[in-house]
């Protein structure tokens, strides 16, 4: 089992999500997120003082895999979620020792 | 009743109607009582509450960082409680009661208007003897004010009570925003109704009250003197007598909600109609042309700020609270002039107030003392600077065509005839039409000098006594701001409460017997405790 945590831009959720709706993906979290990279950060004006923010918004998902599906979900997500402009994100896969599903205590691949 | 009825029926029928007719003259307010005056007097001065609570309380609340807003919010309701108890318990008479300590205003008639020699003259026009408003007699009767000697208030004592209230309530909330951040509760508690009593009630019986400025001929539409340069060096001083807030509040001093923001702000412009349209006194032609020029000098006002952003600063953007700024600045500086200029006058006021402060703000704040002292939302620049120039402007702009007060005329029973523009513009009989004669339409500069005279009163008096007054509440409290481990904190520290709480992360401790606690009603009924019904069946 792996789990892929991906760091998008925000509005590419919804292409990202039908597309991995398609490939039969049980599941995903998101959580909205600030961070950089090679993106830079921006400036802001309040009351006529600047203020800069290295952060700017992104979301991250995670999604549990089957070791079989790892590979054309990050594909299915990184496909998705390109436009070719710096600051797309980035995609990652961990490995996972041990998921169970809370409600009725299965474990391993049955709990994806 | 039938058509058909007895005679006796029909008799009873017209002693019905007799009693209707009878009920028809008879009205349940005294005569000198008109229904439009006074019902616009009301609903005016609610208008200008609503710019206090909620307008400038979100206002302020929403622009301060988010550990700062609860504290805000406290303070604007507890500051309005406050000034109203003052109000009615002694301070209304000081600033608009029917006579001044001394005898120079005696029963709402000046009694001085020949010349006695400035001293006597200034000192016994000075501040209304105080006393309470609490009676039937007190707050139903007729109102009766020097604020007002040309034609007989056509409302009762409360009507002008509560319309003058929502002012001097705004007034020191104004100026919460130079010393937010770090001023005690307690010591803002104590410094509300003390500077209302000794600032407020002077300077508005001075210029308003019919006390020694109003006599000389200074005018004041709706307070840029008495309530926006005084809120704001009062402000600025209290901020430097206080010292600043910490270094880390003032680099972030991040706004927390924009769009609440523009909630406040929005009703601070509507509530504006009734602030500079209610001073008039009547519903009358001046009501209407105060609140167009009130609308005319904003959006100028405000476009201004947002042009001279988008062009002249250094980030070169219309920035949304630079809007904002200007919008009080067009408001502030149109404040004094509402119903004295014309709409050509509105358009140029709100604009050069704008214009100037917007340089103020970004080179000035730059320049000793201004740039020593945290006035943290910069009230000495949009209310102090802008209030300033438009007292002034009245003096340049004023127009002796635009009457605050015509003359309608009255046939022999009392009923209003006929009257054309021309008979309203000109005197009729006892009255005398009241417009101010600016520089521009009579070359004469001398309300540019009486109003430069009021000016510099109100900066004096406003600057002195609020620096006494701190002073004062800094000795009594062992210092009147909190603690820098206080500062640190904000909110949750003073008040025990945070202005976005999180459901998910708070868990009630120390469940007692409070009303409406679920635990204590399952006691009081005698059921044992358990799950709320349909906590069960979905395991």
């Amino acid at each position: 089992m792996k789990l892929v945590v991906a760091v998008l831009k925000p509005f590419k959720l919804d292409e990202v999500k039908e597309a991995l709706k398609t490939l039969g993906v049980q599941g995903m979290t998101v959580a909205e997120a600030q961070g950089f990279g090679r993106q830079r950060g921006h400036t802001e004006v309040y009351r006529g003082a600047e203020y800069e923010v290295d952060f700017v918004p992104k979301i991250r998902i995670e999604v549990l895999v089957d070791d079989a599906q790892v590979n054309e979900v990050v594909d299915a997500i990184v496909a998705t979620a390109a436009t070719g402009k710096i600051g797309d994100g980035k995609v990652w896969v961990l490995p996972v020792d041990t998921v169970v599903r809370v409600r009725t205590g299965e474990r391993g691949s049955d709990a994806i | 009743m039938a058509w058909w009825g007895s005679q006796d029926a029909l008799t009873d029928e017209r002693g019905a109607l007799a009693v209707l007719a009878a009920a028809a003259h008879a009205v349940p307010y005294p005569s000198w009582l008109n229904t439009g005056d006074n019902t616009w007097q009301v609903t005016a001065a609610t208008f200008v509450g609503l710019m206090s609570l909620p307008g400038l309380a979100v206002l302020y609340a929403s622009i301060v960082p988010k550990k700062w807003a609860v504290n805000v919010l406290a303070m604007m309701f507890a500051g309005f409680s406050l000034v109203l108890i003052a109000w009615v318990l002694w301070s209304y008479k000081m600033g608009f009661g029917s006579t001044s300590i001394g005898g120079g205003v005696h029963n709402g008639v000046q009694t001085q208007l020949s010349n006695v020699g400035w001293v006597k003259h200034f000192f016994e026009n000075l501040v209304g003897k105080p006393g309470q408003v609490l009676n039937s007699v007190n707050e139903q009767g007729q109102a009766v004010s020097a604020a007002n000697t040309a034609v007989p208030f056509h409302f009762p004592t409360d009507s002008l009570l509560y319309f003058q209230f929502v002012f001097a309530a705004i007034t020191p909330l104004l100026f919460l925003g130079s010393v937010l951040g770090r001023i005690k509760f307690s010591a803002w508690c104590l410094l509300v109704p003390l500077w209302s009593t000794f600032v407020y009630g002077v300077d508005a019986f001075l210029l308003w009250g019919g006390g020694y400025f109003a006599q000389e001929g200074s005018v004041d539409f709706s307070g840029g003197y008495v309530i926006h340069m005084s809120a704001g060096v009062s402000g600025f001083v209290a901020a430097w007598v206080l010292g600043p807030r910490l270094l880390r509040d003032r680099r972030n001093a991040l706004p927390n909600n924009l769009v609440m923001a523009a909630v406040g702000a929005g009703i601070l412009w509507l509530g504006w109609n009734g602030f500079n349209g209610g001073d008039p006194y009547y519903a009358g032609a001046d009501m209407a042309a105060a609140v167009v020029n009130t609308n005319l000098a904003t959006a100028c006002g405000l476009m201004v700020w947002v042009a001279m952003d988008a062009w002249l600063s250094k980030e070169r953007k219309p920035t949304f609270l630079g809007a904002v700024n200007g919008m009080i600045c067009g408001l502030v500086g149109i404040t004094p002039c509402a119903g004295f200029v014309n709409g050509w006058g509105a358009i140029a006021v709100g604009a050069i107030c704008s214009a100037v402060v917007w340089i103020c703000w970004n080179f000035l704040s730059k320049v000793r003392p201004f740039s020593k002292v945290d006035d943290a939302l910069g009230v000495i620049y949009t209310h102090g600077i802008a209030g300033f120039f438009g007292g002034m402007l009245v003096g340049i702009f004023g127009d002796p065509n635009t009457l605050e007060l015509g003359c309608g005329n009255l046939n022999a029973s009392g009923q209003v005839i006929n009257t054309t523009q021309q008979q309203y513009i000109t005197a009729h009989g006892g009255c005398t039409p009241f417009g101010i004669n600016g520089l521009m339409y009579t070359g004469s500069a001398h309300q540019l000098w009486e109003q430069f005279r009021a000016a510099l009163w109100v900066i004096f008096w406003s600057a002195l006594v609020t620096f006494i007054l701190m002073k004062l509440i800094g000795l009594v409290l062992g210092g009147a701001r909190y603690s820098d481990a206080i500062l640190e904190v904000g909110d949750l520290a003073i008040h025990g409460e945070e202005a976005f709480p999180e459901e998910t992360l708070a868990q009630r401790i120390g469940v007692g017997s409070m009303a409406g606690d679920p635990e204590s009603t399952s006691l009081a009924s005698g059921e044992p405790d358990r799950a709320p019904p349909g906590a069960e069946g979905e395991h």
